[in-house]
């Protein structure tokens, strides 16, 4: 660890959950609840073709007659869905600004205050931001651009308004609507996400990313992204996550669906760190996110790389449907849960084509009475003739209050498939703690020291600027519970 | 008084291992410590750096002008105490530059100086590890992870010389090593050697001992010392075993 | 027929019926079965088998016959041929065998181990026609060989059996399950094993195409104990081998290893699942499967450490061979883990036959039959060197050489 990090982890530890600032904006809710009325007031506000209106409707009669899943190993209260706003934007965002001089400079403080520069001379070189602020896109950067090379990168809205041909196809193609009850809810009420489109044999020059935040108080973010990699073609995009301080638990159901034709490669990096409740328990967001990548054409590949340490409830299983021959799914995950948050979190490999390979490298740490759990499918079907998975689960107990759960499920039904299962838990070391701290490091930089390198095989997988934020929060997660 | 041990006695697990044991070292001297197998040697050294296994039964060890129980193990460390171990722990994903630096920056914040920024680290961690035959690939690694036993111990000496510490432990550092890795490491540490630190050097051969000359060499079995001397008792020990000293 | 119309058609006939806590223990489960409807999908431990043949059943009492045998042949070693689930009494310094006992139903319906939704343990508490308990005497050292059989066709039996191995004795317990007539077997084994005790038990399952066996092995380990389970299944009719083992006090030991070897259509469900509830515990858990044809197989695995159950050690490994594209199999191996001193693991593999193996045998001279037999073997090779009775080695070899004809 440098003396760089060092320093942010003194500073961070002064102020816990440094994201915890609420901004004060006047924003435009409908009435709390959902019906179908709260449904046509999100599709009118955002100016939708009627087709997506009706698509909207149909999810929501779906949902309607569903049950939430129950096979993750949480417990939390039920949720009222009568008690959420489902839109929520800040007032006067009914046109979108041109340029950053139209953003309120509220706005503007509250992404330099997350550490997000968003006027383009401070972007981090080579990063396009697609900003969502509760439910509406900002501003998008780089946009000029990526245009020249034929990128779509813009909000889902815009998308739906501009490219409506491309929506018709693709979205709910990998997540239908029907697929459980928190899809239908999203694809029935989702206000805002990003949309890419890689035109055929063009390799994406830079990272895209989004910054999602939920601000405004009892709203749920039912984000829905959707990246379509066409032929050839290679894109890689960063999601990141925060949200503020708030007593009650909110709700995040967002979708992602991606998909990638033939050749085509989509990594998709995530590092989430939504407000993950106080030392009691009290608050933090309700994670429930479906996110599945579908390889449709020959030697595609989709890549999940996931840092989880926010987030009071995650249940999440980002997955990938290998359905072209040759094709390769990866998952590369770190979980980290302390005090008294709850992970429920893996993937799903099922593989379909010839020859079609994936990869599981999931780290689990349990700090304080936290609940830590791997749940995973690997499934080879009758024509995946050949198909290989290796899957390596680790998890980390400190302190003997938590728990560290790992629950693959393994289906297999062709004899040519291979499938390689290892898993490990165990307390940490205390040799090497012992070790380094007879050369001087506190026990607190000791542990944190040993947990990334424990994490390392899956943060090495993230793109450079995310690694070292990955770096930190994996640090700051383990703050107070050690010692 | 640099290092004074007083009348020590250990155990871990109700096993009686260190017993009313008496050392001194001042500063600027080499003390080798001789014994066969389970005479406690290793104890000793844990002991010393702050290993938490261990109950203390009676005596003081004073280190510094410190009761060195006051301090735990990183304090210690941080004081100028460095462990060379017998058998070097594999911390997997963890590189050894970033380790060893903020390792190097723990102390110097102790110690009230400047920290070392990351560029003259770096430069100061090659020419190291050059000086001790050391390829600048094995610093790419993670801290001991899938190194031999020389490479291992070499990486110790590697630490030791960066940390540049007051009172060197070294605990069978010859132990896994062929005849030139010994020269390598016991030239490394007669580099390090001034006036101003100490070293207690673990052993149970003299081999060791014809590298790095002691000032004293001292006689453990059975958790206490029976005998100090100069490097004449280390030859007297090659010679006849440690049979006549139990 | 229903299951509720069918226990009351025959309730006088089952045992225990007129125990009061027993009858409402019973109408418990009963509406356990009316309000679950054997939900498929949620009931995982249900894949691959058609339930309707299981709950479908005529029940039949048979009048117990007394052709039990039980022979002190030599010192410590007792064979005893159990006809439709029953045994004689016996007794003598060593060992006592009564009939089960109301007490013996009570005592187990109270575990929660084996969750209220084992619908097959269920069906045995309600149905229960047969069962017998055998109490190892303390400090001794005994041998016990029991051979299985049901003597009608469209029979179903539902046995209980308990045993009790008192401090410091040890018991060596072989049971042979090999009927070839179209009957059912649901049998639930108790076995708690007291301080400083052991058990080796191995289960030999070698049944016809229409006969279904469902065993379900309960042990209980106090201090300084071990189990040491080992199933082999040979069978070429239905097996359901679910089986716990509960690690209650200090230093004990749970082992439960299997190996199955299927073929046609034949379908085989297995569950290990160990739950750590003190410390300084170990238990491994090891099965390993060979499908060949359109058979399938399930195995689920779990290792339970409680928050108390500091120092364990678990370790589980799965493994599967599938000789055909048509076979299938599922693992989940499951780890669950409260404390933080702990070091478990579990490994799973599953794929066909490794064709280098096959390829550097035939550059050998070997036909490719030969290579894949060969290979076969060397895969479940450690869990036959490690039978070390030497009759029983013989008899699991001929059965092994049997199903290895039948590899094309």
């Amino acid at each position: 660890m440098n003396s760089e990090t060092l320093n942010t982890l003194n500073s961070y530890s002064k102020n816990k959950y440094k994201y915890g600032f609420v901004t004060e904006i006047d924003d435009e809710k409908p009435k709390k609840g959902l019906n179908e009325d709260t449904i046509k007031f999100i599709s009118l506000k955002k100016n939708e073709p009627e087709w997506m209106l009706d698509w909207r409707l149909k999810a929501y009669s779906k949902w309607k007659k569903m049950k939430e899943p129950k096979w993750a190993n949480l417990s939390f209260p039920e949720i009222d869905y009568q008690d959420i706003y489902y839109y929520s934007a800040p007032k006067g965002f009914e046109k979108k600004p041109k340029d950053l001089s139209e953003v309120d400079p509220k706005l503007i403080e509250t992404y330099n205050k997350l550490g997000i520069p968003l006027e383009e001379q401070k972007v981090l070189a080579g990063v396009a931001v697609d900003v969502v602020f509760d439910s509406v896109s900002v501003a998008t950067t780089y946009k000029g651009e990526l245009e020249k090379l034929g990128i779509i990168f813009c909000s889902i809205g815009e998308a739906i308004q501009k490219h409506p041909d491309l929506i018709k196809k693709y979205l709910g193609s990998v997540i239908p609507p029907g697929d459980h009850s928190f899809s239908a809810l999203n694809s029935a009420v989702f206000t805002d996400g990003s949309f890419v489109y890689i035109p055929e044999s063009v390799k994406c020059p830079m990272e895209l990313s989004t910054y999602f935040r939920i601000n405004a108080e009892n709203t749920g973010q039912f984000e829905r992204t959707l990246i379509i990699a066409d032929k050839g073609s290679y894109v890689s995009y960063l999601e990141g996550c925060t949200a503020p301080k708030r007593d009650d638990n909110q709700l995040h159901a967002a979708n992602v669906e991606l998909i990638a034709l033939e050749d085509a490669e989509i990594k998709y990096s995530t590092v989430q760190n939504w407000y993950p409740g106080d030392e009691d328990g009290k608050g933090g967001i309700y994670n429930f996110v479906t996110k599945r990548g579908l390889c449709a054409g020959k030697n595609s590949k989709i890549s999940w790389t996931q840092v989880e340490t926010g987030s009071a409830i995650t249940w999440k299983y980002p997955s990938c449907i290998l359905k072209g021959d040759n094709s390769i799914g990866e998952f590369y995950s770190v979980a980290i849960t302390n005090n008294f948050q709850q992970a429920d979190t893996g993937t799903k490999m099922t593989h379909i084509g010839k020859n079609t390979k994936s990869k599981i490298i999931s780290k689990g740490i349990s700090l304080g009475k936290s609940q830590n759990t791997y749940r995973g499918e690997v499934s080879f079907l009758r024509k995946a003739d050949k198909a290989r998975n290796y899957t390596q689960c680790d998890s980390l107990l400190v302190g003997n209050q938590c728990g560290a759960h790992t629950v693959p499920y393994i289906d297999s039904k062709n004899n040519s498939a291979v499938i390689e299962h290892e898993a490990s838990t165990s307390k940490i070391n205390e040799d090497q703690l012992y070790y380094c701290r007879q050369r001087g490091l506190s026990h607190e930089e000791a542990v944190s020291l040993i947990v990334n390198g424990f994490c390392k095989q899956v943060l090495q997988e993230l793109p450079m600027e995310f690694a070292v934020e990955a770096q930190k929060l994996v640090s700051i997660s383990l703050e107070g519970s050690v010692g | 008084m640099f290092l004074e041990i007083k009348d020590l006695s250990v155990k871990i697990e109700n096993k009686n291992i260190l017993k009313s044991l008496n050392l001194n070292i001042n500063k600027g001297e080499v003390h080798a410590i001789m014994g066969p197998n389970g005479s406690g040697k290793s104890t000793l050294a844990n002991v010393l750096a702050g290993k938490e296994d261990y109950e203390i039964l009676n005596g003081r060890i004073n280190f510094k002008d410190n009761n060195l129980f006051d301090l735990n193990i990183e304090e210690r460390a941080q004081e100028g105490m460095f462990l060379a171990f017998q058998y070097p722990v594999e911390i997997p994903g963890v590189n050894i530059t970033p380790f060893l630096h903020s390792a190097i920056n723990s102390k110097r914040k102790r110690m009230s100086e400047e920290e070392i920024d990351n560029l003259s680290f770096a430069k100061l961690l090659k020419s190291k590890a050059s000086d001790l035959g050391i390829n600048i690939d094995m610093l790419k690694r993670s801290v001991n992870t899938g190194f031999s036993g020389g490479e291992k111990k070499r990486y110790e000496i590697l630490q030791m010389s960066i940390l540049n510490p007051d009172l060197a432990i070294l605990d069978e550092t010859d132990s896994g090593l062929d005849i030139d890795a010994l020269k390598i490491v016991t030239d490394g540490v007669n580099k390090l050697k001034t006036k101003d630190n100490s070293f207690l050097i673990i052993t149970h051969y003299q081999k060791l001992l014809d590298y790095i000359k002691p000032d004293y060499v001292h006689v453990m079995v059975n958790g206490s010392i029976v005998k100090s001397g100069g490097y004449e008792i280390a030859a007297e020990i090659e010679k006849d075993g440690f049979q006549k000293f139990q | 027929m229903n299951i509720q119309d069918n226990y009351l058609k025959n309730k006088k006939n089952i045992f225990f019926s007129e125990n009061k806590d027993i009858q409402t223990h019973r109408e418990k489960l009963i509406n356990i079965f009316e309000n679950d409807r054997f939900d498929k999908k949620n009931n995982e431990s249900l894949k691959n088998i058609n339930l309707k043949n299981f709950i479908d059943f005529n029940y039949k009492y048979l009048i117990p016959e007394e052709t039990s045998v039980i022979n002190n042949n030599h010192e410590n070693s007792y064979s005893i041929v159990s006809v439709n689930g029953q045994c004689s009494s016996f007794k003598d310094d060593k060992i006592e065998i009564t009939k089960i006992l109301d007490e013996d139903y009570n005592d187990f319906s109270k575990n929660d181990t084996i969750e209220n939704n084992d619908h097959f343990v269920n069906l045995n508490s309600l149905f229960l026609n047969s069962g017998f308990k055998i109490v190892i005497k303390k400090n001794n050292n005994i041998k016990i060989r029991i051979s299985n059989i049901i003597t009608d066709d469209d029979l179903t039996i539902f046995q209980k059996n308990n045993y009790i191995c008192e401090d410091g004795s040890s018991l060596n317990l072989i049971e042979e399950y090999e009927n070839k007539n179209n009957s059912t077997s649901n049998i639930l084994n108790v076995i708690k094993l007291e301080k400083n005790s052991q058990i080796n038990h191995f289960l030999i399952q070698d049944n016809s195409p229409n006969h279904n066996l469902i065993i379900t092995t309960h042990s209980s380990c106090k201090k300084d104990s071990t189990y040491i389970q080992k199933v082999y299944n040979f069978s070429e009719g239905y097996v359901r081998n679910f089986h716990y083992s509960e690690l209650i006090e200090a230093n004990s030991e749970a082992d439960l290893q299997g190996i199955f070897f299927l073929k046609d259509n034949n379908t085989s469900n297995n569950k290990t699942f160990v739950k750590h509830l003190a410390e300084d515990c170990k238990s491994n858990q090891v099965y390993k499967g060979i499908l060949k044809d359109r058979s399938k197989a399930t195995y689920f695995s779990n290792t339970h450490v409680d928050q108390v159950a500091q120092k364990t050690e678990g370790y589980q490994l799965s493994k599967g061979i599938l000789l055909s594209d048509n076979a299938s199999y599922f693992s989940k191996p499951e780890l669950k883990i409260y404390a933080d001193d702990v070091k478990c693991s579990h490994g799973s593999t599953i794929g066909p036959i490794d064709e280098n193996a096959i390829f550097y045998l035939r550059s050998r001279g070997m036909s490719k039959i030969a290579a894949t037999k060969i290979l076969i073997s060397s895969f479940i090779n450690e869990e036959l060197n490690s039978i070390d009775n030497e009759q029983m080695s013989e008899i699991i070899q001929k059965k092994l050489v049997r199903y290895l004809s039948k590899v094309k």
